[in-house]
């Protein structure tokens, strides 16, 4: 059979590995050879071999993400269908700490410039910030997305990251605080799946259910194309003068002011009316019990249900 | 070692042991299919072999870590096991099988723990000495083996109960007094004493039968090493207990090995900028660098290269350019200084210009073109060429005025004051027309006087007052040529063409309108000619040195309107009482020529009757005479008609006692004006209209009068200066009235029938008495607020207390959050940011964002450095701040993060 011109053009892979399960992830380590595919166990492969040089299975489920540190290349995170994080270090050749939310992590983002940290994307809407070495708590709560986080990747520059989202958004977020500095949304643009930080750290690429990738700039207002230096002094400016006077009120609103789908607005107002009446009820019964009877967990804390050895 | 002992210890096992095979034998019979024993004892026979591969085989499969642990505990516990070796012993008839299991035997030995293996190799090795004799042994020892079987099945068969019952309470037996060894010793037949309970077989036991052999000695002594040594061994974990164990291990290593970037992160953290940008090589940047890597392909460019590499060309080449362009020194220096004095100047102009251009004083201007003018005048006086441009300019302005006609009344502004009518105006728009007016006047007339008077002396555009008797002789015979002359003009134009383009109904239209307007530019002229003309014959014919004082007000290019307009009204009140002479100046008005002649004529009647009736009070009459002036010769000043008006009232008064006389002086010697000037105050004063009006003559007459007057001391200035108005009552109205505004005053309750009682009850009672409650807190309330005010207690201050609501926005109500002090916030606030006022190299710095990165650029995740911990956050940090400094000035020292 002769083969048409098309697919004669067609890209051939590399090289192909066979294995026995299907594969929910794959990652592959940043300058080197290894990359882990993850299934129903979390398999380890060199690029010079057929079979997986290491396979990890740490509980039955199947695991639907892995991420290598981009920093600390022999460490790894995978989150499973059980509710857990784990962590690998390819040097004890063994899993190494496992974690139990309660709520299923759908993907894991290391910081590239703070390879201690990373943050999960969750299914409550919500991202965790955690340091690998303490896992029992999470070190900042991102919270803002309407519905389940489906995916999340981080800058290169580790200051901020991107998230793509089930009710239809991408959200940016700063690594360090609370609810996210800009929304993006089109008509058109179905459940985001996944979510990448360009190399170069200003450009966000989205996937989403309506089958189409969409690029975006990481800055909305950035300037595209050649950019003179005193056109970029003045911008550079014009950002400091904002940042300087980003506390009065008037040009926080201004600065923060975005416009949102309805459906969107009007759920965080739901969620927000939701987590207002339980705080009023929980203040209600810590104030007509006896003192330390009642005590609430923060937030960072509140969805993590064990630590594993 | 221990392996070698252990082979030793076999070795001397078989060479003394009939009882393997038995043993073997005897399993068989317990656990797998239930051959009968004598069957068992035949099959051993015949292939004695099949039982060794069978214990291999248990070896094999018995590599579970779980049974290992139970092994060296029991000898018995072995025999459970055994379903194992039966499904192999099926096996055994396969021929494949044990082929197989002969060929896999060394492999697999390698993957198991050596303990239970080496029983088997040994049985290898041993298996073609003692292979005969091992039969022969296991046919020996027969009888004692059956016989151990036989007392088993024999307790079985009277107690019922199963085999195992009674290993059990051997198996408790012997884990009471088991030695733990290094060997688990699980393959060999325990002896008859030891299912008795009689006791153990010890190492020496069966160690003796091998007395005789050659290495023995040897042997003895490893194992007296060995009991010596001897120690227990614990049971390994289990394998989900041990995972647990090294995760956590292995968490503790990954900790530690991931903390080293600790400090990293936080100095990364800590750094106002991160800088992604460095060391990027973007390739060829410059086209030198390009042409620099240029190669000649092509036969010419071949060529071209050659002749260009040429040394001697090259060489020629640059020494013409040298010779092209050497200078010398001294040239270069003298050039240098040149060209750098040069733009200092012009900078230095620039500057000037500059500041200048910047200036908004009204003040400033007018005597900058008061000096501009001055200079010119100078120039004109100094220079013919200047004079001569001067006069050109002038001719031109005076053709431009006469073509545009643009101060005649004719520009929107103009027209519409005029529709609205004059007289509704106000002082100002009033003078203002006048300035107008006499502004063409002047660019028209002149014409006449420069081209009649080739003297350049401006004798009417400035009213200065050099009008010798010669002068005024002269002046009259112009005017009344001029008069003449525009006569003629006026009759000159009623002539229109009959044909051509002039003769189109538009352009005739066009005409007349322009001839209209000339008619009446020439009756104007006339008028003021005649005026001119009078004048110049009164101050001939009376005046002599004093007119000069007088006509120090007088302006000569007083236009006809503004004669008509503003004389107007001072000849109606003039004339307040003589109602003969108002049609006469209804009629001027109308722009006569010939009513206003005569209307002139009639005032110089009037003057002479005037003279004829020598009135007593001279000064007054000289006073009046001044006002007259200022009433034939307004200006544009607002004071003038302020005095006019006064003069007025002042006249009413008098006309009153002289009624019917009209009153022009001229004649009269006006010596005592300024002696007697006080009198006339009093007399204004005694009239009082108005104080304002009052004052302004006041201050008039006074500047007038200042050689004669005595200066009063500073606090009657003072209190003169300040008379009417009350500054500090005028201050305390407006500090009363902002705080009405602030705190408003309560609102009177109103009485509305029906409304807070019943309508019978409130026409008795009156107001409600919660009403008038309300209100009297109201009140009280609003006087505590004033009280209360930051300017309550201060007299001469007014200090609001409005919120201003828009400016309220521009305001923080909490410190912002990196910030703990108000003091450093606000410092912070106060340094300026932007490039004006900051030097170029402090702005980079300044407004420097958080990640300084390139687009396209690729970032590479964070790679290990040391950091110094026990280095100084403080310095660390002074040091980016010299490094950033040196990044501002060019330098590219600063590696924060990135590779």
């Amino acid at each position: 059979m002769e083969l048409s011109n098309s697919t004669k053009n067609s890209v051939e892979p590399a090289s192909v590995h066979v294995g026995k399960n299907a594969y929910l992830a794959v990652d592959h380590q940043w300058d080197s050879e290894l990359f882990a595919t993850a299934g129903a166990q979390v398999d380890i492969w060199n690029h010079n071999r057929s079979e997986p040089i290491n396979s990890f299975q740490w509980g039955s489920d199947s695991v639907i993400s892995v991420r290598f540190n981009p920093g600390e290349p022999n460490l790894l995170a995978t989150s499973a269908n059980d509710r857990s994080i784990m962590l690998y270090d390819l040097r004890m050749v063994s899993p190494v700490r496992k974690m139990i939310m309660m709520t299923k992590t759908n993907s894991i983002a290391w910081n590239a410039m703070e390879p201690i940290n990373f943050t999960a994307a969750n299914e409550d809407g919500n991202c965790y910030s955690y340091d690998a070495r303490k896992l029992d708590e999470a070190k900042c709560v991102h919270r803002d997305h309407v519905s389940a986080v489906m995916d999340i990747d981080y800058s290169p520059t580790g200051r901020e990251f991107v998230t793509g989202s089930y009710d239809r958004t991408v959200r940016l977020f700063y690594y360090n605080s609370g609810h996210s500095r800009e929304i993006y949304h089109t008509k058109r643009m179905q459940r985001v799946f996944c979510v990448k930080f360009s190399g170069d750290g200003s450009y966000v690429i989205s996937g989403s259910d309506d089958t189409n990738l969409r690029l975006w700039k990481a800055k909305a207002s950035e300037q595209l194309g050649v950019v003179l230096p005193r056109e970029r002094k003045k911008h550079e400016y014009h950002a400091a003068i904002k940042k300087r006077y980003m506390h009065l009120p008037e040009v926080k609103r201004i600065e923060r002011h975005r416009h949102l789908p309805k459906p969107i607005y009007k759920a965080a107002a739901l969620m927000r009316a939701m987590s207002d009446a339980r705080k009023r009820k929980e203040e209600r019964r810590k104030a007509h019990s006896a003192p330390g009877s009642v005590t609430t967990q923060p937030l960072r804390r509140q969805r993590i249900i064990k630590e594993v050895e | 070692m221990p392996e070698t002992k252990r082979k030793h210890r076999d070795e001397t096992n078989h060479r003394r042991g009939h009882s393997k095979p038995n043993k073997n034998a005897r399993k068989k019979k317990k656990t797998g299919p239930r051959l009968p024993s004598s069957l068992q004892k035949e099959l051993d026979r015949l292939n004695p072999t099949t039982s060794i591969e069978i214990d291999q085989d248990i070896d094999s499969a018995d590599g579970d870590a779980a049974e290992r642990e139970l092994l060296p505990q029991d000898f018995y516990e072995y025999e459970e096991q055994h379903a194992e070796e039966e499904s192999k012993k099926n096996k055994r008839y396969d021929p494949g099988s044990v082929d197989q299991l002969q060929y896999d035997l060394p492999i697999e030995r390698s993957d198991e723990s050596e303990d239970e293996i080496i029983q088997s190799d040994d049985d290898n090795v041993d298996d073609d000495d003692d292979g005969m004799e091992r039969t022969g042994d296991a046919a020996d020892g027969d009888s004692s083996e059956e016989g151990d079987g036989r007392h088993t099945r024999m307790l079985q068969g009277i107690t019922g109960m199963p085999s195992e019952a009674f290993e059990g309470k051997k198996k408790r037996k012997m884990k009471d007094d088991v030695i733990p060894e290094l060997y688990p010793e699980s393959e060999y037949n325990p002896s008859r004493d030891v299912v008795d309970g009689d006791g153990q077989i010890s190492i020496d036991d069966l160690l003796n039968p091998l007395q005789d052999n050659p290495g023995f000695g040897k042997l003895r002594k490893r194992i007296q090493q060995i009991e010596n040594n001897s120690k227990a061994i614990h049971a390994p974990l289990r394998t989900a207990d041990q995972a647990k164990v090294e995760r956590k291990a292995a968490y503790e290593i990954s900790k530690k090995e991931v903390t080293k970037w600790q400090q990293i992160i936080q100095r990364n953290r800590e750094a106002p900028t991160l800088l992604f940008d460095e060391n990027i090589d973007l390739g060829f940047s410059t086209v030198g660098a390009i042409a620099s890597e240029f190669e000649p392909r092509t036969e010419f460019e071949r060529k071209m290269a050659a002749l260009v590499s040429d040394d001697k060309v090259m060489e020629a080449y640059k020494k013409d350019a040298y010779d092209a362009w050497q200078v010398s020194v001294e040239e270069e220096k003298d050039r240098q200084s040149r060209i750098a004095k040069m733009r200092s100047l012009l900078f230095r102009h620039e500057m000037k210009a500059k500041r200048i251009k910047k200036i908004k004083s009204k003040t400033y201007h007018r005597l900058l073109k008061k000096d501009r003018l001055k200079t010119e005048y100078s120039n004109i006086q100094m220079d013919p060429e200047a004079a001569k441009e001067f006069v050109m300019k002038q001719e031109r302005l005076r053709a431009e005025e006469r073509m545009t006609l643009r101060h005649k009344n004719q520009n929107l502004w103009a027209k519409r004051i005029l529709t609205r009518g004059l007289n509704s105006q106000d002082e100002g728009t009033r003078a203002a027309i006048a300035d107008q007016l006499q502004r063409h006047a002047e660019l028209t007339r002149k014409m006449h006087s420069m081209k009649d008077s080739s003297s350049s002396s401006d004798d009417s555009s400035d009213g200065d007052d050099e009008d010798a008797g010669s002068d005024q002789e002269m002046g009259s015979k112009v005017v009344g040529k001029a008069i003449e002359k525009t006569m003629k003009v006026i009759q000159d134009d009623h002539e229109t063409p009959k044909s051509g383009l002039l003769s189109l109904p538009f352009m005739r239209r066009g005409l007349e309108k322009s001839k209209k307007a000339a008619v009446e530019e020439a009756n104007l002229a006339l008028q003021e000619y005649k005026d001119s003309k009078k004048k110049l014959e009164n101050s001939v014919g009376s005046e002599g040195p004093e007119a000069t004082s007088i006509s120090g007000r007088r302006v000569f290019g007083a236009s006809k309107t503004q004669i008509s307009d503003a004389g107007d009204k001072v000849k109606s009140d003039y004339n307040y009482g003589s109602s003969d002479s108002e049609d006469d100046l209804r009629a001027s008005k109308n722009g006569n020529i010939e009513t206003q002649g005569s209307n002139v004529l009639q005032k110089d009647v009037n003057t002479d009757a005037v003279l004829i009736q020598e009135d007593t009070d001279n000064h007054q009459e000289s006073v009046f005479k001044d006002f007259n002036e200022i009433v034939k010769n307004p200006g544009p000043k607002t004071t003038y008609e302020v005095s006019l008006f006064v003069s007025d009232t002042w006249k009413k008064a008098r006309n009153r006692d002289e009624k019917g006389t009209n009153v022009k002086k001229s004649a009269m010697p006006s010596g005592p004006v300024r002696q007697d000037i006080k009198d006339t105050e009093k007399e204004v004063e005694e009239d009082s209209d108005t104080d304002s009006e009052g004052q302004m003559v006041d201050g008039i007459l006074t500047s007038g009068s200042k050689l004669s007057y005595e200066l009063p001391s500073q606090e009657e200035l003072i209190r003169q200066a300040f008379a009417g108005d009350d500054v500090e009552d005028e201050f305390e109205k407006d500090k009363m009235e902002i705080l009405n505004v602030e705190n408003p005053e309560p609102e009177k309750p109103v009485l509305l029938p029906g409304w807070g009682q019943w309508t019978h009850v409130q026409k008795k009672k009156g107001l409600p008495s919660w009403m008038l409650k309300e209100h009297e807190n109201a009140r009280k309330k609003r006087e505590e607020a004033i009280k209360k005010r930051k300017d309550a207690q201060l007299k001469n201050v007014i200090i609001s207390e409005k919120l201003d609501k828009k400016a309220e926005k521009l305001h923080t109500k909490a410190l912002p959050f990196p910030f703990t002090s108000k003091e450093a916030f606000e410092q912070s606030m106060r340094v300026p940011i932007g490039p004006e006022s900051n030097p170029a190299t402090a702005i980079g710095p300044l407004n420097r964002p958080e990640v300084v990165k390139r687009p396209g650029v690729i970032i590479k995740p964070i790679q290990f450095e040391e950091v110094n911990p026990h280095e100084k956050a403080e310095q660390r940090r002074g040091d980016k701040h010299r490094s950033k400094k040196n990044k501002g000035s060019g330098g590219r020292s600063m590696k924060k993060t990135t590779a």
